[in-house]
């Protein structure tokens, strides 16, 4: 399997350069719902990476999706938010708030 | 199960009393289930913070290193190295048991390539590049690390949820409803045993009179 990373051509660049293929440069918004929708779809993409303020800019079901995918999992970079849906799940399953 | 479906029957009871002890087995055993996952919860828990932590401090070098690359080589020049890369990261993924739960064991193979493999020009190209090129290589393995561990830990928190539902459906639902209903069977076959007794009395008293 391979890992797939979406982000702006910047973002991409870097990956690029430490060998993944599967880089997908998106700008606006439609083109970045339709190239995550396309990764999750693909059965060779394992780990699918995207920057922490792209994950903010999908649609928030689309966002939950994500976070809840297992196959391929979903990476967000770059943020201090990577945490935070987890922590919920924490919270709900557990009842206590563990994280940190 | 509502009261008035019951056949206040011996067998009945019989039957009653045997689902109310592999009830009890069953809660007992998922209790302990839930706890273990708990357990095996923690131990990741703390994985887990550390991946996070050095994911963000890989992704804050590599950025800065391309930084450094986009200054010194021009964007072009970090453009064509990157293009020219040949060798692809692969992920390979096992699977693990913890406790039931099968979580995946994600291992990366080629992640990290030796200066020459990695497919631009050595000569053609600044130092800056290769350092980039390694601290993205670094970010990469982070990924997979960082994968390997979110998803061990969604799979625990929904089994631990789902053990934790069964659990406390057993305790509050089946086992009370249950015992109601045993209960119910005991006192209404009292009851028609007393009916009889006094039924036979009558009629003794009746047939002596």
């Amino acid at each position: 399997m391979e890992i797939a990373v979406i982000g702006s051509s910047d973002f991409i660049l870097g990956f690029r350069l430490a060998g993944i293929h599967r880089t997908y440069a998106v700008d606006d918004e439609p083109r970045l719902v339709e190239a995550v929708n396309q990764a999750l779809a693909d059965p060779q993409v394992g780990i699918l990476v995207l920057s922490a303020s792209d994950m903010e800019r999908v649609p928030r079901r689309l966002q939950t999706q994500l976070e809840e995918s297992v196959r391929p999992t979903v990476i967000a970079i770059g943020g201090k938010e990577a945490g935070l849906s987890l922590r919920e799940k924490i919270k709900r399953s557990v009842g206590v708030d563990l994280w940190k | 199960m509502a009261l008035r479906d019951i056949k206040p029957t011996r067998s009945e009871l019989i039957n009653l009393k045997r689902r109310i002890q592999l009830s009890e087995r069953g809660y007992k055993i998922l209790k302990m289930k839930r706890d273990g996952l708990i357990l095996e919860f923690f131990k990741v828990l703390g994985q887990a913070k550390d991946s996070q932590n050095a994911l963000n401090a890989a992704y804050a070098r590599a950025e800065e290193m391309m930084a450094v690359a986009n200054t010194v080589e021009g964007a072009i020049g970090v453009k064509s190295a990157a293009f020219s890369v040949k060798e692809v990261p692969q992920i390979g993924v096992k699977q693990k048991n913890i406790m039931g739960v099968v979580v995946p064991e994600i291992q990366g193979s080629s992640v990290t390539k030796p200066l020459v493999d990695r497919g631009y020009g050595v000569l053609g190209t600044s130092s800056t590049i290769d350092e980039t090129a390694s601290a993205f290589e670094d970010l990469v393995e982070q990924i997979i690390r960082s994968a390997e561990i979110e998803t061990t830990m969604k799979r625990l928190l929904e089994e631990i949820e789902k053990t934790k539902r069964r659990v406390n459906a057993l305790e509050f639902k089946v086992i009370p409803e249950q015992a109601e209903a045993r209960d119910f069977i005991k006192m209404r076959l009292d009851e028609m045993e007393r009916e009889e007794l006094f039924r036979l009395k009558r009629i003794k008293a009746r047939s002596q009179a």
